[in-house]
């Protein structure tokens, strides 16, 4: 029988859960497998049920902790106050502790490729990341699994195994969807949002006064550090008219993916302008967390700029499926 | 569940739409209720296709089948107390048509409320019931359970906003209910019938809605009272005074003070506050209705009178509603807000007296209960706030709840105003509907005569919701 002393303090915090579901729609994770034990209620559901003997920890259980991007847009949002990422943070301790199996969305570092660069362990915000025995290691309680560390490897030696929708091939898998739903004739242009700080405010501006486009699509990246070059071209290939970048400000992104986004997107932008693509097809903003009427003004005004363009043409800004 | 069963059912929906992991099992049986359950399977169905494939198999093998939207419900709707399928139908999702000409718009039984009203709102229409839960309630689980909300005092509930409905019956039988038009006279109107069924009679795979324009203005008001009565006759003064709010919500003491405790809003504590909003498309309409609605305040001694157009000003007027429900939670750390007695409608004239009686009910018993509520809708809600890990709780909360209910039907009132009855309120609503529920059961037996279809609900609930069923808390 697994001891599960340290966690019977969050007992009374269980008990308050009142399992309304607000946190549905706040939780990236749940958002994209729709299933109720990958949201923060079916998380606390579970560990409930573990504390009341009612189910077996488990693998399988472990990982769905493990399972998320910390955004904590779920405790904000909790009706209860449940401090849900501290629950989650004796839990995870208490997986690992008594030796369960876990990855989640933590990044993990393919040995063979590494070249021990530490490039990994220099950058890390969150210290998540030591070199240990000639290896890198991830310590999986720190690990906010923002990818940053899978953005400035070198050797593409980092993995997130699963990305719940922020990988690069998921994203691009969604910009197909949106770019050529045959239900949508509207659709023209991809709104990259990061998933801490500016997504947050996205949300509150969509749920109040501001009036969602079937002409844009929001795909929520995990940091917006994570979004390579290559994403964004690909976007346009397939058909996007542009690309709006939300990312959060400089001084206040938690991961140090802000900064890199945005001279990323600086040089891409000259790269566009020398192949005879407008560059005001890509637009970076700084949406800090709530400012719904930042994220208006800057969707409104990159429209009106995407519309006046109009869609990109085979020849000669790019050859490609552009509509 | 016998893995013939599990086979066949991955081979309806596919491997990566059925689970039976514990773990998995053990969230899906429970909801927003006291009450859990375990089924014996989750399965998602992707269109109406499915649903007939499931329902035939399980018709034929006599598998419960329980259909799920979110799981928001506050009355063990969909807990599955015979075991069997739950149905997870949200990723039948999809909007399907949004038809302005003829005013009204298809969508499959999963799309979320909110999700459907961001959709509406380019078009400068609303679905009007919207719940508090929009957030996460979807349209199969509000018509379900015929849910409304805080403006359904001027625009109705679900039932009010069902045009037609696509369902699927227990055999698999695929059938379409109600007309597109707003006018259907003849004939018993199944459509209907499907709203507040708590999905015991059919699977609903797509619903006829139709909608109503945004209103370009709003004004948002507040009065305080000194005494609960007099709040509760200016509730009867304006809606029986030819007034029409677009909400009309009181907030009593006990809710104020937890609000003010959690929150720190310093909001007058009054013994109770009304806010009454007015909506439309001119100011002056909007002015002459708010006046009137303040001149019946005023003249049952409501004063600190407020109203404004402007969105903040709104927000800050609307801050102690927005704050209640999680206030509740926060009010003690050692009790739980439990979603008990947590609905019901009286007559607008018995609003106080309503409101006084649970306060006189909660006192006897040792528990905390607040009063608030769509009082514009004759709607009262309230929770129980208790130490869940102490079965005595649970003896007094039992006792609380049937003497509350008791005096909802004394006064001539109903047991759910828009939360439905599940199983914590099937006592309650067997004695209210004592006289029909025979001819409730033989409807059940002409759409669903093996009982496959959430057995054990509403008129085949449980008499006492504390000995019948299992609580998810643990106490001694």
């Amino acid at each position: 029988m697994t001891d599960l002393t340290k966690l019977e303090k969050w007992r009374s915090a269980l008990n308050k859960c009142i399992r309304c579901g607000y946190c549905y729609d706040q939780c990236p994770i749940y958002k994209e497998t729709g299933w109720e034990a990958d949201s923060p209620r079916g998380k606390l559901i579970l560990l409930y049920g573990m504390l009341s003997g009612e189910i077996e920890p488990s693998d399988y259980l472990a990982n769905k902790m493990f399972e998320c991007f910390h955004c904590n847009r779920c405790e904000k949002a909790c009706s209860s106050g449940v401090p849900i990422q501290d629950v989650y943070n004796d839990a995870r301790a208490f997986f690992i502790e008594n030796g369960f199996d876990v990855v989640g969305t933590t990044s993990i570092t393919d040995h063979e490729i590494c070249a021990r660069c530490l490039n990994c362990v220099r950058m890390c915000k969150h210290e998540a990341r030591s070199f240990v025995d000639g290896k890198v290691v991830t310590d999986l309680l720190k690990c906010q699994s923002c990818g940053s560390c899978l953005d400035i490897c070198p050797e593409k030696g980092i993995t997130i195994q699963r990305g719940f929708g922020t990988n690069p091939n998921e994203l691009l898998d969604k910009v197909d969807a949106f770019l050529k739903d045959p239900d949508n004739p509207e659709a023209k242009a991809i709104v990259f949002s990061c998933g801490y700080s500016s997504h947050p405010g996205l949300r509150h501006a969509e749920s109040d006064d501001f009036v969602i486009s079937r002409e844009y699509e929001i795909l929520v990246t995990a940091c917006s550090g994570r979004l390579k070059s290559h994403t964004v071209l690909e976007t346009l290939e397939r058909g996007a008219w542009g690309v709006l970048i939300c990312c959060c400000p400089e001084d206040e992104c938690e991961h140090g993916g802000s900064p890199r986004v945005q001279e990323r997107m600086k040089n891409l932008a000259k790269i566009m302008e020398r192949i005879d693509i407008d560059p005001k097809r890509l637009q970076v903003v700084e949406v800090p967390q709530g400012n719904e009427a930042k994220f208006t003004e800057a969707t409104k005004k990159f429209m009106e700029d995407i519309r006046a363009m109009g869609p990109l043409a085979p020849e000669p800004e790019m050859a490609g499926s552009a509509r | 569940m016998n893995a013939a069963t599990i086979g066949k059912l991955k081979e309806i929906v596919g491997d990566d739409n059925v689970l039976d992991n514990p773990a998995d099992l053990y969230v899906y049986g429970s909801d927003s209720s006291v009450h859990e359950a375990l089924p014996d399977v989750v399965v998602r169905p992707r269109n109406a296709g499915q649903v007939q494939e499931i329902m035939r198999y399980a018709n034929n093998e006599r598998i419960p089948v329980i259909p799920r939207g979110s799981g928001s419900g506050m009355c063990g709707q969909v807990v599955p107390v015979k075991g069997g399928i739950v149905l997870d139908m949200k990723a039948m999702n999809r909007i399907l048509e949004i038809n302005l000409q003829d005013g009204y718009c298809r969508v499959e039984p999963g799309v979320v409320d909110d999700d459907l009203n961001k959709a509406l709102k380019p078009h400068g229409v609303f679905y009007p019931p919207t719940p508090a839960s929009s957030v996460v309630a979807t349209i199969g689980g509000e018509i379900a359970n015929n849910a409304s909300g805080g403006r359904s005092v001027k625009y109705g509930a679900a039932r009010d906003a069902v045009l037609a409905v696509k369902v699927v019956l227990a055999s698999g039988e695929l059938l379409s209910f109600g007309s597109t038009t707003r006018v259907a006279a003849s004939g018993y109107a199944l459509e209907r019938l499907m709203v507040g069924s708590e999905g015991t009679l059919a699977v609903i795979v797509e619903a006829c809605l139709r909608f109503v324009p945004i209103p370009k203005l709003r004004c948002l008001g507040s009065a305080k009272f000194n005494k609960l009565s007099e709040a509760g006759d200016a509730i009867a003064g304006i809606m029986g005074g030819g007034c029409q709010p677009s909400m009309l919500e009181l907030i009593d003491k006990v809710a104020i003070v937890a609000v003010n405790k959690a929150n720190n809003l310093g909001l007058p504590e009054v013994e109770a506050i009304l806010l009454y909003e007015a909506d439309g498309m001119a100011k002056e309409m909007i002015d002459v209705e708010i006046g009137k609605i303040e001149d019946i305040c005023r003249k049952h001694k409501g004063f600190d009178m407020e109203s404004s157009y402007e969105a903040n000003e709104r927000a800050r007027i609307w801050a102690g509603r927005a704050k209640l429900f999680p206030s509740l939670s926060k009010y003690d750390e050692s009790l739980a807000s439990t979603s008990l007695a947590d609905d019901m409608a009286v007559p607008f004239s018995k609003m106080a007296e309503c409101a006084d009686k649970i306060h006189e009910i909660a006192d006897r018993h040792g528990l905390v209960m607040t009063a608030y509520g769509h009082c514009g809708a004759g709607c009262m809600h309230t929770k129980i706030l208790m130490e869940t890990d102490k079965e005595i709780s649970w003896e007094h909360a039992r006792a609380a709840v049937s003497e509350i209910y008791d005096f909802v039907r004394s006064v001539g009132g109903t047991t759910s105003a828009e939360h439905g009855i599940g199983m914590s309120k099937a006592g309650a609503f067997k004695k209210e509907k004592a006289a029909s529920l025979e001819l409730m059961r033989a409807i059940k037996r002409a759409f669903d005569p093996n009982n496959i279809l959430n057995p054990g609900k509403l008129m085949d609930g449980p008499d006492d919701w504390v000995g019948e069923t299992t609580l998810r808390y643990q106490s001694s």
